[in-house]
């Protein structure tokens, strides 16, 4: 026992077998890591649609909806799994109400921005051509306003990566409970294989969703949102 | 070989909440909430001055002379993505191993990465979109082009660049209590202790403690932007609000 | 008064040099393969208004440009007031030169009154000076002193110009550069500020070099006015009404427009044509002179004046025998034009008139007739030139 926080440690960066051994585990944590993300960001992407087309149908709320979410957005992650954990226990539930909470800002903003977006000229046009309500949205809106929604899904994508790492202080991290673990072991190679593979997944994703945007919305390639 | 965090104040789990609060050594007895609320802003104040000393020249610069738009858009993207906890985990062994101990370098460049994107990217977007009539008035009026840039773009800039340091700055005390995970102290120990020692108490309180510093500072700072500054700048940013009508 | 129309344009007066002289002045962009402005010579003279008017791409931007060094010339000189601009860092070129634009470019994040205050206070005047100065410059460009202590933005348009103007002239640079100026409001304001313009320029004499497309601006405004064709060639370089009256090309002609003549009108005030007495009578005149004087112009209707002041016009085929004019029913002068008025202005009212004469009222007393007549006379010797 003893030493209180040393300031030099001889314990090797990296011990390459121990990636060897623990691939399961690593394997496991990673998807967990993804689990986490897509579920937090599906359910919040559904969420935020509704209260988006709440504050484009009924202007007035878009003021209060915009501004709850952003007070949401504020509320420190460790905050937000303290104050939840003791209702819910320790278990994926706070985690996930946590992380979806936090995409609202970011997806109801881009949803609300990117239909904004689409010039009145367009959305008359439409009008004029006899389309319906739901035609039109679902047919000229929404592809216009896609480059702006496609932002949204990826930076609250890659936020949730980076907050889903946090939650392993609930034990709900994924790759950053292998942080954690090694931090409590004073075992460094845990802590630098899910340091690394948690950026590492961030950004993968961030390229990919990226990549998806453009592909998706080829017209958009000029003025691009970023 | 295994290391012992500092002893944790262990409080009794049956504390009420308010009787935690109301206790005076909460606040001011060893490891309380008065220097733990000193530490962290104090960290947080060191890391937003490296970042604004950095972020906003350097933006501006580039900004004014029209170059690196896609390069920084690049590097500053990217930068958003990385998860500052996985940085700041990644930065404490390096930081061991080469003898600087657990505090203050992880977590100080991990925020510092995290406050960098946001005050760089306003300040740039600011400056590049200055109204280009009044910059060719101002060259024609004999300005140099560090006087464009600083009477000028800069000043008119002024009002989005505080708001980009506020957004930074609120991200950066929000983020910060992960410190305590990893080795430090600070307004976030307490969330770290009730988390150790099942006590809902502190998880609450810790909660609310650090949440309030990120609304504090979120306000104090939107009361600058409010009323800090100079009456042109703050003339602007009425006008702004008026013809935008949407929230930032 | 007819225009000397051989006086050469080019040739300054003998005590006089010209303000600013561009020598063969060329400009290539790089990446460009044609010249922007090839050659360019132009002497504007001191105190005059000069207007670069010209088709997209015939350079007038980027001439302007080039003489207070916002765009360098590949070669060739400018000179003004006989010193290269070269010669002088460009910053403080600048600071003797007024430059106004189509969007004003005012600083948002200042009020009007330090907005003006600028130039100066980078020459360092002395705050005591620098207000004395607004003072004269708010006067001067018609600008109401209230609006001092307000931002750009609660401005409105005609009123944002003045204040660019007024901002050009702090620090009383002899040289005025001015691109698009009125381009960004109505057409009622536009009018209006050209009109200050004019009347700016008769208080201040500057040299004025003024950019527009819109060859009405340019006849109204200029002393000269310089047609240029693309890559900055000069197809005519003449007073306005030379280059009506007698296009040096093809192309002048047609980027004059086929209303030449007509708008030659709007050069000339009807205070400097002839005027004649016309069928008008003296109040207290009997019938058979009322008749006399009509039959003598052969028309319908007399007028009558009392003791200097134009009384109105009476319709001769309502005068009965026994009826002494003045007692019958008299059509007030809406058919009256002021000297100061152009003779555009009389045609427009000597066509739309019953009377097909127009009176004039100098301030409130009769000075006589125009007739169609007269503009005609006028059209064929050639517009006087304005004076400056």
């Amino acid at each position: 026992m003893i030493s209180l926080l040393p300031l030099q440690t001889s314990e090797p960066l990296i011990r390459w077998n121990y990636i060897g051994d623990q691939w399961d585990d690593i394997q496991r944590k990673l998807i967990d890591h993804i689990e986490l993300t897509l579920i937090s960001v599906a359910l919040g992407l559904i969420l935020s649609t509704t209260l988006a087309a709440i504050a484009l149908r009924y202007h007035w709320t878009s003021g209060p909806i915009t501004t709850i979410s952003a007070v949401i957005y504020t509320i420190p992650s460790v905050a937000l799994f303290g104050i939840l954990v003791p209702y819910t226990g320790l278990s994926k539930t706070p985690a996930v109400i946590a992380l979806t909470g936090y995409t609202f800002l970011v997806l109801v903003t881009a949803i609300i921005s990117g239909f904004r977006s689409v010039p009145r000229a367009v959305r008359e046009a439409a009008d004029g051509m006899g389309l319906s309500a739901r035609r039109r949205v679902m047919s000229v809106e929404l592809p216009l306003a896609l480059p702006y929604i496609m932002t949204g899904i990826r930076v609250a994508t890659v936020t949730t990566v980076g907050l889903v790492t946090v939650a392993s202080i609930i034990g709900q991290g994924g790759l950053g409970d292998l942080i954690l673990d090694g931090l409590r072991r004073t075992y460094w190679t845990p802590m630098i294989v899910g340091a690394v593979l948690s950026v590492a997944l961030a950004l993968v994703l961030d390229l990919g969703l990226w990549l998806l945007g453009r592909a998706i919305t080829p017209w958009a390639r000029r003025a691009r949102v970023r | 070989m295994n290391v012992v965090f500092p002893a944790q104040a262990a409080v009794p789990r049956d504390i009420g909440l308010w009787e935690w609060f109301s206790r005076g050594n909460t606040w001011t007895g060893e490891g309380g909430i008065l220097s733990s609320a000193v530490d962290t802003i104090t960290l947080c104040a060191a890391v937003m001055a490296v970042s604004v000393v950095i972020a906003v020249p350097l933006a501006a610069l580039l900004a004014h002379h029209r170059r690196g738009e896609i390069s920084a858009t690049w590097t500053l993207n990217i930068g958003r993505a990385i998860p500052t906890f996985a940085i700041a985990g990644l930065l404490v062994p390096i930081s061991l191993t080469n003898g600087y101990g657990f505090e203050p370098w992880p977590i100080s460049i991990a925020l510092l990465m995290l406050a960098l994107p946001p005050i760089f990217l306003t300040t740039y977007t600011a400056v590049r979109h200055t109204d280009p009539g009044a910059i060719d008035a101002a060259r024609a009026m004999g300005f140099t082009e560090r006087d464009v840039l600083v009477r000028v773009e800069l000043a008119l800039a002024v009002g989005l660049i505080l708001s980009g340091i506020r957004v930074a700055a609120v991200a950066v005390v929000a983020t910060e209590p992960i410190r305590a995970f990893l080795g430090g102290d600070g307004l976030g120990r307490y969330v770290r202790d009730g988390l150790g020692q099942n006590n809902d108490t502190l998880k609450i309180g810790g909660a609310i403690l650090v949440a309030g510093l990120a609304a504090l500072t979120g306000l104090a700072l939107g009361a600058v932007e409010r009323y800090g500054l100079p009456a042109g700048a703050r003339h602007l940013r009425q006008v702004q609000d008026t013809r935008t009508g949407e929230t930032r | 008064m007819a225009l000397d129309a051989a006086t050469a344009p080019e040739t300054p007066l003998a005590d006089e040099r010209p303000a600013i002289v561009l020598r063969a002045v060329t400009k290539r962009f790089p990446g460009m393969d044609h010249l922007a402005v090839d050659a360019l010579s132009l002497e504007i003279p001191r105190g005059s208004i000069v207007a670069l008017i010209g088709p997209s791409g015939c350079g007038k931007t980027t001439t302007l440009r080039m003489i207070n060094r916002l765009i360098e010339p590949t070669s060739g000189s400018i000179e003004i007031e006989g010193e290269d601009v070269t010669r002088m860092p460009a910053t403080e070129l600048r600071r003797g030169i007024g430059y106004v634009i189509q969007q004003v470019g005012l600083f948002p994040h200042r009020t009007v009154s330090q907005n003006i205050a600028t130039v100066p206070r980078t020459l360092g005047w002395e705050k005591a000076r620098i207000r004395a100065r607004i003072d004269e410059l708010v006067e001067l460009v018609g600008l109401d002193p209230a609006m001092l202590g307000r931002y750009p933005d609660e401005l409105s348009g005609g009123q944002q110009q003045r204040v660019g103007v007024a901002r050009a002239l702090a620090a009383d640079p002899p040289v005025l550069l001015m691109d698009e100026p009125f381009g960004a409001v109505d057409p009622i304001v536009r009018g209006r500020l050209q009109d200050e313009l004019i009347s700016l320029q008769r208080r201040v004499h500057k040299t004025i070099v003024i950019v527009t497309h819109d060859i009405d601006e340019a006849i109204k405004l200029a002393d000269r006015v310089a047609l240029l064709n693309v890559g900055g060639i000069v197809e005519q370089y003449a007073p306005p009404d030379e280059i009506l009256a007698a296009p040096a090309s093809e192309f002048v002609e047609q980027f004059v427009g086929d209303d030449r003549s007509s708008k030659r009108l709007t050069l000339a005030r009807v205070a400097d044509l002839p005027f004649s007495q016309g069928p008008v009578v003296d109040a207290g005149a009997t019938l058979e002179e009322a008749r006399a004087a009509m039959e003598a112009h052969r028309t319908d209707w007399v007028g009558l004046v009392d003791d200097g002041a134009f009384l109105g016009w009476v319709d001769g085929r309502e005068l009965g025998p026994g009826d002494a004019p003045f007692d019958r029913p008299r059509e007030r002068p809406a058919a009256q034009v002021h000297p100061e008025s152009t003779l555009r202005e009389a045609m427009e009212i000597i066509m739309t008139s019953s009377t097909s004469v127009a009176v004039i009222d100098d301030g409130g007393g009769f000075g006589g007739v125009v007739t169609l007549e007269g503009i005609r006379a006028a059209l064929a010797e050639g517009v006087p030139e304005r004076v400056a």
